[in-house]
Order: structure tokens, then C-alpha cells, then sequence
């Protein structure tokens, strides 16, 4: 139980990732904090959550929404009073090529992956402050590195998240909060399955050096120890966690 | 059955952490170290809290050193989970043109060939097993650089880039191979050369969290990578420093 008594809030909580990382923090003894504009989703984990003997909050936000974030932040502030850690998980990853995408398609992206980052940091980073402790993390991806067709948008946005959790890590340090970034491969997620056929899917392991995509499982272990007393001295990072796709 | 760990540089300083970490958990230890003073030392620290562990004593620049050592921890054990090169250090701190040759290599081999040599002999016995987890050790001036330390930096860097080779080579064995890059870290091979307030004074200028790091911090971090957490992460480097380097 290293998260015993800690306020999460995850956002992007009602499916893949943020539904593993919820529940791999619910298992260490965290209080829950589920969002997503995703309402069925969010109750059935806050379900899960309950199951593994955790409490949980769920609150719809949409996290490119300044009015709907600052709600968010007001909801568990008044239902736990404090938050320790942050996980930035919410994102969208819609697929165009780059001369045919719409202006919309591009805001939509930047707005939610990056924006949404931004805007639930701002929001929880005073709270941290004083109590001069807390940890964010934010889920970005290898294609932050080595970029996707058609997802000129998405790439951008994930590289903007490293560059974005850097800058946060130098500000927030004096404060004695890390912040940090874990970027998964390619997983056992519905977002791959927007534009992928379900053997396109699985054809990738044969690229990866381990032979197998993620299961979220993998990724909600990494991001559970950025989360814990042992990574304490770690911030300003970025842990690929793909299967040695990448290595740099 | 405990899983089987070999830790380099176990008798001192990040080394000592990473073994008292791994008995915490569980895990055997084969301390490999020149300093047997050191290492006896560490022996006995773990065997106090119940832990499993002995030691051998290796210079890990020569080869059929290190060969019979591992043949023996692996007759010893039937099997070895874990390597840990965690031996290593800068040694001096002088301009190329006063370093020699033999200084030169003294600080490459024992950092970068040491762990090749120990890699080559454990990879062995854990492509029998169909798996194993192995941790090098950089730093961040391998990424970086710093003046006065030209060869400790290009070991350091020639860690990784052995290792993301090894890590791709091994990876349909079941192995992962990984690097952990501390930061200025305290131990006490560095503030015998160093005080408390220099130390601080320089974290104070250099590093975002205000400190140094402790060898605890590092054993912390390299406990991580050989453990279940990082499943499925092979090749990576996991720099410990307070924000002192972001790459």
C-alpha cells in the first residue's frame, strides 16, 4: 500500500490507461478522483474502484474546457480537501493526413492533449503548492519522438507534453513536486483501434523488441512508481515504456 | 526460491544501497567487488536483516576473472535473475593532455568494458533461463559532458549505446537490458573529496530540487528496472537527478 491515503486525480479515467492506472493506484491505497467527459465509463470504473476496496470521486469534465476543469478541481477539493497526484491521461487521437486535416480537427487535438494538460496542472499545481509536496504525470507517447503518419496533430501535441513537463518540472521543484511523463507504445487500447483492423493491431509486436503491443497494465505499473516515496528524486523524465520500440 | 542478483561495486556507495535494497526484497546477492573490506562489510549488513548474500572478489577489467566468478555464482545458484554493474567511477579529474594512456584506460575499462565483460558472461546463462534482467550504470554526463572527465564520459555514453544494442539483441531471449543514469550523487568515495556545504551550495546552483542525490534514491531506481514494474521497458536509460539533466 505505498499510495495509502493519497488524493489521484485521473483524467481520460473511463477506459484504457486511465481506467489501469486508477485501479493499479486503487490497489495501493489511493482516493480516486475519475474524470472524463465519458460519464457511463467513469462510473463503471469508479465501480472497479470500489470493488478493490478504494474510494472514488467521478466527476465529468472535459479537460480542453477552462470552466469544466476548474469544476473538476473544486469537486475534489470539497470532497477531499487536498491532491497529491495528478495523472494527465485524457486524449484524443483522430486520424488525418496533413494537407487534408481541418483547422477543427487540429484544435481539437492540440486543445484536449496538450491544452488539457496545461489547463488540470495549472488548476491542482496550488494545491501541491502548499503543501509543498505532489506528483504529476502526464501520458504522452512514442510518437511524440519518432512522429505518425496522419497524426501530424497527435505528434505534435504528445512532443508539446515533454516540452511542457520539463518547463513544469524546473518551476515546480523548489516546491518539492515532481513531474514527469511516461510514453507507451503501441496498446491494447481503443485508440489504435480508430484506424487500425484488429490483425493490423497485432501484426506491430512483430517490430517490437519484446514481441508484444502493451497492455495498459504495463503503463499503469510505470506510472504507479513515478507516483510512489521510491521515485522521489526522479522529475523533468520521460520513460518510454514500449517494449524497447524506441530507445533514446 | 529467491531470484539471484550479481551486483558490481556492491561493496560501496550506490553499489552497497542497490544490495541492501534487493535483500529487502528478497533477492540473493553475489557481491562482486575489488574491495573486500567493503564488500565483507555490506555482507554482513544484509546477513544481519536475514538477507542471503557472499562475496567475490573481482578486478571486472579482466575477463577470465570475471568468467570464472560467473561460472561459479551460476554452479552456486543454478541460475542468476539479476546483474546489477553498478562498479565504476571517474577516478581523475585532469585536461586530456595531462591524462595517459593508462589513466585513460584504467576509467574506460573499468566502467564500460567491466560491464560488457559481466554482460557477456551472465547474458550466457540467462539466454538458458529464456530470461534475466540487467541494469548498466551511466550518468548524466554521459549525455552531457563535463570538462576534465573525458574518459568517464565516454564510457558513460558508450554504456548506453551498448546497452540499447544489447537490449535489442536480447529481448527475444526474455531478457531486458536497461541503464540507470544517477546524478551527483553522495557517496563515499565523493564527500571524501567534497563537504556537506559544497555539496549543497552546488545543488542550490545546478539542480531544480535543491539537493544531491542519496545512493538510497539510485538503489531505488535501479530496484525499478530488475523489478516487476518495468516489464516492458527494454533499452531505456532512467536518469535519477532532481531535474539536473531532462533529456
Amino acid at each position: 500500500m505505498r499510495l495509502k491515503g493519497k488524493v489521484a486525480v485521473v483524467t481520460g479515467a473511463a477506459q484504457g490507461f486511465g481506467r489501469s492506472i486508477a485501479l493499479s493506484f486503487a490497489r495501493e491505497g489511493a482516493r480516486l478522483v475519475l474524470a472524463d467527459v465519458k460519464e457511463d465509463g467513469i462510473n463503471g470504473v469508479s465501480g472497479e474502484v470500489a470493488s478493490a476496496g478504494a474510494e472514488a470521486l467521478t466527476v465529468r469534465a472535459n479537460v480542453s474546457d477552462e470552466a469544466s476543469v476548474l469544476n473538476l478541481k473544486d469537486q475534489t477539493l470539497k470532497r477531499f480537501g487536498r491532491v497529491d497526484i495528478l495523472v494527465n491521461n485524457a486524449g484524443i487521437y483522430p486520424h488525418s493526413v496533413t494537407l487534408e486535416m481541418a483547422e477543427e480537427e487540429w484544435d481539437r487535438v492540440l486543445d484536449t492533449n496538450l491544452g488539457g494538460n496545461f489547463l488540470c496542472s495549472r488548476a491542482f499545481v496550488p494545491e501541491m503548492r502548499s503543501q509543498k509536496a505532489g506528483r504529476i504525470i502526464s501520458i504522452a507517447s512514442g510518437i511524440a519522438y519518432r512522429g505518425a503518419k496522419g497524426g501530424s496533430h497527435y505528434a505534435a501535441s504528445k512532443a508539446g507534453i515533454v516540452g511542457l513537463v520539463k518547463s513544469l518540472a524546473r518551476e515546480l521543484a523548489p516546491d518539492g513536486i515532481t513531474v514527469n511523463t511516461v510514453c507507451p507504445g503501441i496498446a491494447d487500447t481503443a485508440l489504435p483501434r480508430g484506424h487500425r483492423s484488429e490483425e493490423e493491431l497485432y501484426a506491430r509486436a512483430k517490430q517490437i523488441p519484446l514481441g508484444r503491443i502493451a497492455q495498459t497494465e504495463d503503463i499503469a505499473r510505470v506510472v504507479t512508481f513515478l507516483a510512489t516515496d521510491a521515485a522521489s528524486y526522479i522529475t523533468g523524465q520521460a520513460l518510454l515504456v514500449d517494449g524497447g520500440s524506441l530507445m533514446l | 526460491m529467491s531470484e539471484v542478483a550479481i551486483v558490481t561495486g556492491g561493496g560501496n556507495g550506490i553499489g552497497r544501497s542497490v544490495c541492501l535494497r534487493f535483500a529487502q526484497a528478497g533477492i540473493s546477492l553475489a557481491i562482486v567487488d575489488c574491495d573486500v573490506e567493503g564488500a565483507e562489510g555490506v555482507r554482513d549488513e544484509v546477513k544481519r536483516t536475514g538477507g542471503n548474500a557472499e562475496i567475490y572478489r573481482v578486478d571486472v577489467r579482466n575477463a577470465t576473472e570475471v568468467k570464472k566468478v560467473v561460472d561459479e555464482i551460476a554452479r552456486r545458484y543454478g541460475r542468476i535473475d539479476i546483474l546489477a554493474n553498478i562498479a565504476g567511477g571517474s577516478f581523475y579529474r585532469k585536461r586530456i593532455e595531462e591524462l595517459t594512456w593508462n589513466e585513460w584506460k584504467e576509467v574506460v575499462d573499468v566502467n564500460l568494458k567491466g560491464s560488457y565483460l559481466f554482460c557477456r558472461e551472465v547474458a550466457r546463462v540467462m539466454v538458458k533461463q529464456e530470461r534475466g534482467r540487467i541494469v548498466n550504470t551511466a550518468s548524466n554526463y554521459g549525455v552531457t559532458g563535463s570538462a576534465m572527465r573525458t574518459p568517464y564520459c565516454a564510457a558513460k555514453a558508450g554504456i548506453i549505446g551498448f546497452s540499447k544494442s544489447l537490449a535489442m539483441e536480447l529481448a527475444p531471449h526474455g531478457i531486458l537490458v536497461n541503464v540507470i543514469a544517477p546524478g551527483p550523487t553522495d557517496t563515499p568515495r565523493v564527500m571524501s573529496r567534497s563537504t556537506p556545504e559544497a555539496r549543497l551550495e552546488r545543488a542550490q546552483r545546478e539542480i531544480p530540487f535543491g539537493r544531491t542525490g542519496q545512493p538510497e534514491d539510485i538503489a531505488e531506481g535501479v530496484y525499478f528496472l530488475v523489478g516487476p514494474e518495468s516489464a516492458y521497458m527494454t533499452g531505456q536509460t532512467l536518469h535519477v537527478n532532481g531535474g539536473l539533466v531532462m533529456v
